[in-house]
């Protein structure tokens, strides 16, 4: 380890077509993570975060330039690798959370495990030990609308978190909390980075949220504006 | 895989229109159950005696056992036709009956016409099945008559112990009831030969000769000596020749339900659509989400389609439980060469099951894999922004 970045962006292009007008959503792009930080990524409305997460995370791709994701170009794998990839490799944390409504929590967040080979037993043991990481141990039997949205979102992690993957892409997290619950949500993040070492990219409107971050980026109109290692706050 | 408790879940979730859907696609099947519980009734039915052996003799000129008649010592002399196939006793299979058709009066009060028919001892050997569920069989020469199970409680006096009248001469105590595997028997009153031909002031004469060749060359060569001889110079019939005209109603019957069968599973198979396609619409986040997991295109098609398929089975399942009790039923037609009434009874057997079964398959997968590609097609990205 060491050497290779977690994340290398190279002269990254993206740009939506719609009707014979090309729309230029990020434009040469370059950046390097480490394995480790724990990135929080602003800017206004449409300048382009959520779409630099997903092809981060795989789920879109470039239409020019490398995206290079723990030392694999995603550029060069099919549809069905980039997915075999993802479930492996990258945990989502939405601003909805997304959990599935007629599932309990623990079947939410066994979810990405049937995509493993792992046995039931296993499967039932990870489960467990990513519920009780985000402090919900005795809710496994919960639906999601038996909880409250701060508790979603720690389903929702902990769903992310259960494979152990490389990085962790969260947009908005907090997006849709009150103070208190988001709070919780920050803490959890910045010890599972703390913790973990889980390198952690997630896309934020609030700068009290940004300031957890080890790293902050500025995004404007497609183009990196800002690039600040900031001083971690000592836990108390 | 995605787990088929997460399909329950949605469709226990979404109670209202599943429900209906199931209703929808339940009663399209049933309807189906009920039309082919009749074409499978009517063919069982002529399936006479299931052996391609059995001729029927009849006088020349007639096509039906009503306006046959010929001299009882003809059936003698036929019985003696070598290739004539016996029973483990060594008696020939040919029996010489006589027919007659009454008008009776049903146990509702209305009239019909019933076959009686004046037996020969070793008749009940010509017909497949043929058992005696109920009491014994008939003593010759007293006034006693074998009834068939679905005649039985259908016209007055023929139950078990009853006496049934027909006219003024004719009057028989009802010893015993049988059936006869769903054969055309099945809608008859068996009585002695003799007592029949007392009654109607018949005696020396029968209807007609039913007998079994032993092979199916003995057949050809018997059915040519009955026909072309000077010594008989009467009409022999293979039995499945005899019942062709209702062979035409079985296959006119099959036909159009077939016709309704599809058509129907065409309309329940829009129902099931529609159903899912709402469905996939109202959970787009969802199977964004599930694609950004890691979940393949071809796990998503198999999650949409297993929930339609396991929708239609329920209405499947539920419309072929529901007129399973049916088979109890009989329904009454006319026989076309006597004008008698005939019983059929409805049959649900391999055929109405086939039918259940590929409707409901049908419904569920084409109903299913439009909104499922649709499922599929959706682009990951946009379906995440779905709020
Ligand atoms: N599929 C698409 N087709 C066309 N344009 C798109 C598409 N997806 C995104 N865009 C455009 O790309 C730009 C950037 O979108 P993106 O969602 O990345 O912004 P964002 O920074 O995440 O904004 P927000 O803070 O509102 O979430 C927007 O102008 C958006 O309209
Ligand atoms: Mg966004």
């Amino acid at each position: 380890m060491g050497q290779e970045p977690a994340i290398a962006l190279r002269g990254v292009c993206k740009e939506y077509r719609r009707e014979q007008i090309k729309i230029p959503v990020l434009t040469d792009l370059k950046l390097t993570v480490d394995e480790g930080e724990f990135l929080a990524l602003m800017g206004p409305s449409g300048s382009g975060k959520t779409t630099l997460l997903n092809l981060l995370a795989g789920l879109d791709r470039p239409t020019t330039g490398e995206v290079v994701v723990h030392g694999q170009d995603l550029a060069q794998m099919s549809e069905g690798q980039i997915a075999r990839w993802r479930s492996r490799n990258v945990g989502f944390i939405f601003q909805l959370y997304n959990l599935i409504p007629v599932l309990t929590a623990f079947e939410n967040v066994e979810m990405p495990l049937l995509l493993t080979s792992l046995s039931k037993r296993q499967r039932r043991e990870n489960v467990r030990t990513a519920l009780r990481v985000v402090g919900l141990e005795g809710r496994e039997d919960h639906f999601p609308r038996q909880l409250s949205g701060g508790q979603e979102q720690r389903v929702a992690i902990a769903r992310a978190i259960v494979t152990d993957p490389y990085l962790l892409v969260a947009d908005e997290p907090t997006g849709d909390l009150d103070r208190q619950s988001a709070e919780e949500i920050l803490e959890l993040m910045e010890q599972l980075h703390r913790e973990f070492q889980k390198t952690i990219v997630m896309v934020t409107h609030d700068p009290i949220a940004a300031r957890r971050a080890s790293r902050l980026l500025k995004l404007d109109k497609g183009k990196l504006v800002g690039d600040v290692i900031q001083a971690q706050e000592v836990a108390s | 895989m995605i787990p088929i408790k997460y399909n329950i879940r949605n469709l226990r979730r979404r109670w209202v229109t599943t429900t209906l859907t199931i209703i929808g696609t339940g009663l399209v099947v049933a309807s189906s159950c009920i039309l082919f519980g009749m074409v499978e009734g009517l063919q069982q039915s002529l399936r006479v005696s299931g052996d391609p052996n059995d001729l029927m003799v009849l006088r020349k000129g007639s096509t039906n056992e009503t306006s046959s008649y010929f001299d009882l010592s003809k059936v003698v002399e036929l019985a003696t036709i070598p290739g004539i196939a016996r029973d483990e006793k060594g008696r020939p299979l040919c029996a010489g009956e006589l027919v007659n058709i009454p008008v009776c009066e049903r146990a509702n009060g209305s009239r019909a016409n019933l076959i009686i028919r004046g037996m020969d001892p070793i008749s009940p050997a010509l017909r497949p099945n043929f058992k005696i569920i109920e009491g014994r069989t008939i003593e010759p020469g007293k006034g006693e008559c074998l009834v068939a199970k679905p005649i039985s409680g259908r016209f007055k006096g023929t139950r078990l112990g009853e006496t049934l009248k027909c006219g003024e001469r004719e009057s028989y105590r009802v010893v015993g009831v049988f059936t006869a595997g769903g054969g055309a028997a099945e809608s008859e009153v068996w009585v002695d030969r003799n007592d029949l031909a007392r009654n109607t002031q018949r005696t020396g004469f029968v209807s007609d000769v039913q007998l079994r060749a032993a092979s199916a060359a003995d057949r050809d060569a018997i059915q040519k000596t009955i026909q072309t001889g000077t010594q008989f110079n009467l009409l022999a019939m293979k039995e499945s020749d005899y019942y062709a005209d209702q062979q035409i109603t079985g296959m006119v019957l099959l036909v159009i339900g077939s016709v309704i069968a599809v058509l129907l599973s065409i309309g329940a198979m829009f129902a099931a659509a529609n159903t899912m396609f709402a469905a996939v619409k109202s959970r787009t986040r969802e199977i964004g989400t599930l694609r950004a997991l890691g979940f393949s295109r071809f796990d998503v098609l198999l999650c949409f389609l297993g929930e339609s398929i396991l929708l239609c089975s329920l209405g499947g399942l539920l419309g072929w439980l529901a007129t399973l009790p049916m088979s109890a039923l009989t329904f009454g037609t006319n026989d076309f060469n006597s004008f008698a009434e005939k019983t059929i009874q409805f049959r649900f057997g391999p055929l109405v099951f086939a039918v259940a079964f590929a409707m409901t398959m049908a419904m569920g997968v084409f109903g299913g894999l439009f909104p499922a590609i649709r499922a599929i097609r959706l682009d990951v990205i946009k379906a995440l922004r779905e709020v």
